[in-house]
């Protein structure tokens, strides 16, 4: 067991190397460079030579890619990702500010769409192949494939602007300052639940029918026939044996929709203004801001990691053969 | 300094306008004329500023907020002529480069202390200090001369410069002065961006980062003072976001959308407390032709080419009437504008003419014109994030093909694009430009300005064009520069290094209770004087 977790350790440090080196070799392969965001601004007539060489350096543009890479390298082992080249402050800092404001909607989203995306699978599982079902599964269809733009607009207009009951942007109200801790936290209750609520409506859907569609393969399984011969109740045999079963897949979904919590919200942050590092990344690959690209890269790196190790360990927990055929080797 | 404009083209996207439109006055609000003091006006940034130190800003947004903190040396007025400003008068030596400027007396910083020669003295120089890296500044004092620059007394400075330059005085717009007691501890390029201490007629209260700026009128100014008390930046990313908030009466103003504008400007609901404007601003946009290229460097084929552009069609279709076509290099609100010039009407017969007079015909008859082995074919590179300006480049597209010109539309990032046109790696490219208050296009379509280097990156390259450009830039007198640049427009018309597209109006939608809102033709609602610092609010705000 110790052994299968050291392995899986492992492999997260090469992935995590080999996400770094492809995304600064992708960024750096883009034409275009920071030197040509401050042209774009200002017109390469006004800037002195003197200028352009200065940044260069400062940016090491001069050195060759591997060069570049080792110097970015040795930044990023102290966290020190270098200066931002849109406003010259610290990159860490830069992303710090808003890194806890976009983990703060997604985390949300992300749980209630698996608080109540999760039973509404089961309830369909029971169910599967009668018509409720089936209108069920259309329903879920549909609400996946409302472009989120829309229906974050949709949710604004009936909301905010005609009903008036919820604010139409920010994550705070111009009071935030002055007011006690109770009131704060409505106020920003109150600024997250149409954000929320566009996000998480599409992950609702996909927890719905993954975990249905898991079930339903594990209720065919002879095992379950075994469970309710054996005289099992209904409940017992779809809690007790068959979730169980279906954990697995729902581990897997979990670990590769853990990374969204980073980059999933672009379209979110900017309509409701969610100050969040969406804009932030967007913002950045536009500019080429090599600095803030490979910072945000890390972090979502790290966390894309700490999801495989998570999803990893959660299977040990859920599947015994995996420590069993572990313990084996 | 121009500026290769991505935003702009984004704006161009959003659309812009024309004198003649008719709102209906309010009956919600009084007729109160006298300006008033006090509120709070709540203005809206579309994107958070970068930086509030004026030497080293570098976006529009940074401008706007930086335009109430700092009073420049010289403002310019509604006609984009200078008036007296943190100077109060002047004197140009008769060779043109000796500025010898007197500044306001009264002058203090926010923080109580006396403005000073010396504090215009050291501002110039982090300008022009490469380390500061004042890239959209420094261009306006790239002929500064330091070493004969000097302070004669606390309110007279004596500024020189290299060679004399027509369009020098107007510079002095972008010189925002900071106080050296204070920019001078800590490090200049890092220190500043979040605080600042200028001679505006307002103050900073708070900047929160994603959120807002907030500034206060200052109790002490020593100009003429503004009405309104509170002023209050909310940084808005999204149009439609915005467009909901002006709608609620969250914010006081802000920049309409096209598609939106179409959509809701004649709502009389909406009429009633919103004020719908449209007005022209300096920008325009363009088909830029690789003069280095075998095929587009031919100005009778650009001609050729610039009367497939079914302009009418763009107007109408694209901007439903708020646009304008445009002759050539100056815009009709400009003196250096010369109204004899016409514009190149759509004419796609007489296109196919010019091209077959010059040995292009369709001899395989595929549709595509050939000359010897060529094939009459080449790249049209255009922005990603302009919907409008995709749709232009297709219209282009599908009118070039009825005359036998194959045209393969190229979609590319700002970045890149930028990247590629700079480089003179491309063959034509759909571009737009915000210009400055001077018309001078020297950076343009002087000979001596080409890539890496400069920005004429059509490679244009007319002795005569040259000469006018040089006697322009020199000539002191308003009506000989006049003259020039009248002639220069034609030149420039009939050799089409561009083909000058539209002139895309600017829309604004503000809430009623702000008052004395006046737009300048070219610079439109701010960053002229009084422009937005005139003013002043009707009502409390309602909410």
């Amino acid at each position: 067991m110790a052994a299968y977790f050291i392995r899986r350790f492992l492999y997260a440090i090469f992935t995590f190397f080999g996400i770094t080196v492809a995304t600064f070799v992708l960024i750096h392969s883009v034409p275009g460079d920071p030197v040509t965001f401050y042209i774009g601004r200002a017109g390469i007539a006004s800037i002195p030579k003197g200028t352009v060489e200065r940044i260069r350096r400062e940016y090491h543009l001069d050195q060759p890619l591997p060069v570049q890479y080792l110097y970015w390298l040795r930044g990023a082992v102290t966290l020190d990702f270098g200066r931002s080249v849109i406003d010259r402050r610290p990159v860490t800092e830069r992303i710090l500010e808003k890194l806890p404001n976009t983990l703060q909607l997604n985390l949300i989203a992300f749980a209630l769409a698996a608080v109540i995306g999760i039973p509404i699978g089961l309830w369909s599982a029971t169910r599967s192949g009668r018509p409720i079902e089936r209108a069920s599964a259309v329903f879920f269809f549909l609400l996946y494939s409302l472009p989120s733009f829309w229906v974050a607009l949709l949710l604004m207009e009936v909301f905010s602007v005609r009903l008036g009951i919820l604010p139409l942007f920010g994550m705070s109200s111009d009071q935030y300052t002055d007011i006690g801790a109770a009131a704060r936290f409505t106020d920003r209750l109150r600024h997250l639940v149409l954000p929320v609520l566009t996000l998480m409506y599409a992950q609702l859907a996909i927890f719905a029918r993954f975990s249905k569609s898991a079930l339903t393969e594990v209720i065919r399984q002879d095992f379950i026939t075994t469970a309710r011969a054996k005289g099992a109740g209904e409940r017992a045999v779809m809690w007790h044996h068959a979730l169980r079963n279906a954990l697995i897949p729902l581990i897997t979904l979990l670990g590769l929709t853990i990374p969204y919590l980073i980059s999933g919200s672009v379209i979110v942050e900017q309509i409701f203004q969610w100050d969040g590092v969406g804009l932030l990344y967007y913002d950045a690959i536009l500019a080429r801001d090599y600095p803030t690209v490979m910072g945000l890269t890390v972090a979502t790196a790290l966390i894309t990691l700490f999801a495989s190790v998570l999803s990893d360990v959660l299977y040990v927990f859920a599947d015994p053969r995996v420590r069993l055929g572990e313990a084996g080797t | 300094m121009k500026r290769l404009c991505i935003a702009l083209v984004l704006c161009l996207a959003c659309g812009r306008e024309q004198p003649t439109k008719s709102t209906v006055q309010s009956p919600a609000i009084p007729a109160d004329d006298s300006p008033r003091d006090g509120g709070t006006l709540i203005r809206r940034l579309d994107a958070d500023i970068i930086t509030l130190n004026p030497v080293i800003i570098s976006s529009r947004y940074d401008s706007y907020v930086a335009n109430y903190l700092f009073t420049p040396m010289i403002h310019i007025d509604r006609n984009l002529r200078p008036m007296p400003g943190l100077a109060k008068s002047w004197d140009i030596s008769d060779d043109g480069r000796l500025y010898r400027f007197n500044l306001n007396p009264k002058a203090t910083f926010a923080d109580g202390t006396p403005v000073r020669a010396s504090d215009v003295l050291y501002t110039l120089r982090k300008i022009v200090d490469p380390a500061t890296e004042a890239v959209q500044i420094v261009g306006s004092f790239e002929l500064l001369d330091l070493t004969r620059t000097r302070v004669i007394d606390d309110h007279t400075i004596e500024i020189a410069f290299r060679e004399p330059l027509a369009t020098q005085l107007l510079r002095f717009n972008e010189l925002w002065v900071v106080p050296e007691h204070i920019y001078s501890k800590g490090e200049f390029r890092n220190d500043f961006n979040a605080r600042a201490v200028g001679s505006g007629a307002y103050k900073l209260v708070r900047r929160e980062v994603g959120k807002e700026v907030v500034l206060e009128r200052r109790s002490d100014y020593w100009g003429e003072r503004p009405h309104i008390q509170t002023v209050v930046f909310k940084i808005i990313n999204d149009h439609n976001t915005a467009w909901n908030a002006l709608k609620r009466k969250e914010i006081d103003e802000a920049l309409i959308a096209s598609d939106t504008w179409f959509r809701e400007h004649n709502d009389p609901v909406l009429a009633r407390y919103i004020d719908f404007r449209r007005f022209y601003t300096l920008n325009y946009s363009y088909i830029a032709w690789n003069g280095r290229n075998p095929l587009l460097g031919d100005k009778r084929v650009r001609r050729a080419l610039a009367m497939c552009i079914p302009t009418d069609a763009v107007i109408n279709d694209l901007y439903h009437g708020t646009a304008r076509a445009m002759s050539g290099q100056f815009t009709p609100d400009e003196w250096a504008y010369n109204p004899t010039v016409p514009v190149i009407r759509y004419d796609p017969e007489g296109a196919k003419a010019i091209l077959t007079s010059l040995g292009w015909t369709d001899k395989d008859g595929d549709g595509v014109l050939e000359k010897g082995n060529r094939t009459f074919e080449f790249d049209l590179l255009a922005l990603s994030g302009s919907a409008t300006g995709k749709q232009l480049v297709q219209m282009v597209q599908a009118e070039m093909k009825k005359v036998g010109i194959k045209v393969d539309v190229v979609i590319l990032d700002g970045a890149t694009a930028i990247q590629r046109v700079l480089n003179g790696n491309y063959e034509a490219a759909y571009l737009g430009w915000d210009l400055d208050p001077d018309p001078d296009p020297f950076a343009l379509f002087h000979s001596s300005q080409f890539p890496p280097h400069g920005q004429n990156f059509v490679y244009y390259a007319s002795a005569e064009a040259d000469r006018l450009i040089d006697a322009a830039r020199r000539e002191l007198d308003q009506s000989k520069r006049k003259d020039l640049y009248w002639k220069l427009h034609e030149v420039l018309s009939q050799d089409q290094p561009y083909t000058w597209v539209v002139q895309a109006s600017a829309k604004w939608g503000i809430n009623k209770r702000v008052r004395g809102v006046e737009t300048s033709p070219g610079y439109g609602l701010f960053l002229w004087y009084p422009g937005e610092l005139g003013w002043w609010l009707a009502t409390a705000p309602q909410r």
